[in-house]
């Protein structure tokens, strides 16, 4: 099946392409990209869905519940590679239909 | 105010214990989060925004489930029946809200001068609850319909909640 790579899922692909080996928090994710809940989570379930984000819950300390964390799986690193570089070309071209017309 | 902020952890509880096990991991993913947000109106918001995605991704599971292979027509006929749900809420919410708006100032026509917000809440709450009924008298036999009833109760309830709380002044 095929991801719908849209504007909000580019935000949360460049999230997690600043640090790829690093687990991040829903909420963090959610401050950084402006995205709300209902938006933030079915991006992430999806990407999980498609095994291109894994999931773990916190290493438990003591009295403080566990939070879930997210990071891109190596596919998934490709992907957000592939809409990074992907971007600048689209946008270049957008610029250049934009002068000729 | 902690009562709102108890409330919300009380209500996502809710969601959690009742959602459909596949969601439920992601349900409590997302009340864990609820401990790190500051303002309890930004949290009462994350809880709203939490639901939604449980109630879609609930869907989508739901849509999956059954046959492993869902032929096209199968799918399409769900479809159908979700969007027909839908289509049958609207058209219920719009003649409710005129029915029960026209009834209510009839009777009380002081009201219509009075400027008071309940009797938008009582037309709303009306609504709300006539959608709940359609969705259980059909869950058993035309369950398609009754998730998209349902699904038009869940986006007009949470749009209702949203607007209390951005228009509430005390």
């Amino acid at each position: 099946m095929k991801l719908r790579v849209s504007p909000q899922t580019l935000k949360v692909l460049e999230v997690f392409l600043e640090e790829p080996r690093l687990w991040r928090y829903g909420y963090d994710i959610s401050r950084v990209t402006g995205l709300k809940s209902g938006s933030l989570y079915p991006i992430l379930m999806r990407l999980a869905d498609r095994r291109l984000l894994e999931t773990e819950w916190e290493t438990n300390e003591a009295g403080k519940p566990p939070r879930h964390l997210y990071r891109l799986t190596p596919d998934g690193l490709q992907l957000a590679r592939e809409q990074r570089q992907g971007r600048p070309l689209n946008a270049r071209r957008t610029e250049l239909s934009g002068a000729e017309g | 105010m902690p009562t709102l902020r108890g409330l919300t952890v009380r209500w996502l509880e809710a969601i959690v214990r009742n959602a459909p096990p596949p969601c439920r991991e992601w349900a409590s993913a997302m009340l864990r989060e609820l401990d790190f947000i500051e303002s309890d109106w930004a949290a009462l918001l994350w809880a709203i925004g939490s639901m939604a995605s449980i109630s879609r991704h609930g869907l989508r599971v739901w849509m999956r489930s059954g046959e492993e292979e869902p032929t096209m027509k199968d799918t399409a006929i769900k479809v159908a029946g979700v969007l027909l749900g839908v289509l049958i809420a609207v058209a219920l919410m719009a003649a409710g809200a005129f029915g029960v708006h026209g009834v209510l100032f009839r009777f009380f026509p002081a009201l219509e001068h009075q400027g008071v917000p309940w009797p938008v809440w009582v037309i709303a709450l009306v609504l709300e609850a006539l959608l709940v009924v359609g969705t259980v008298k059909l869950w058993q036999k035309r369950r398609p319909m009754a998730v998209g009833i349902l699904l038009a109760a869940v986006v007009f309830g949470t749009h209702f909640v949203v607007h209390i709380a951005t228009h509430w002044n005390g």
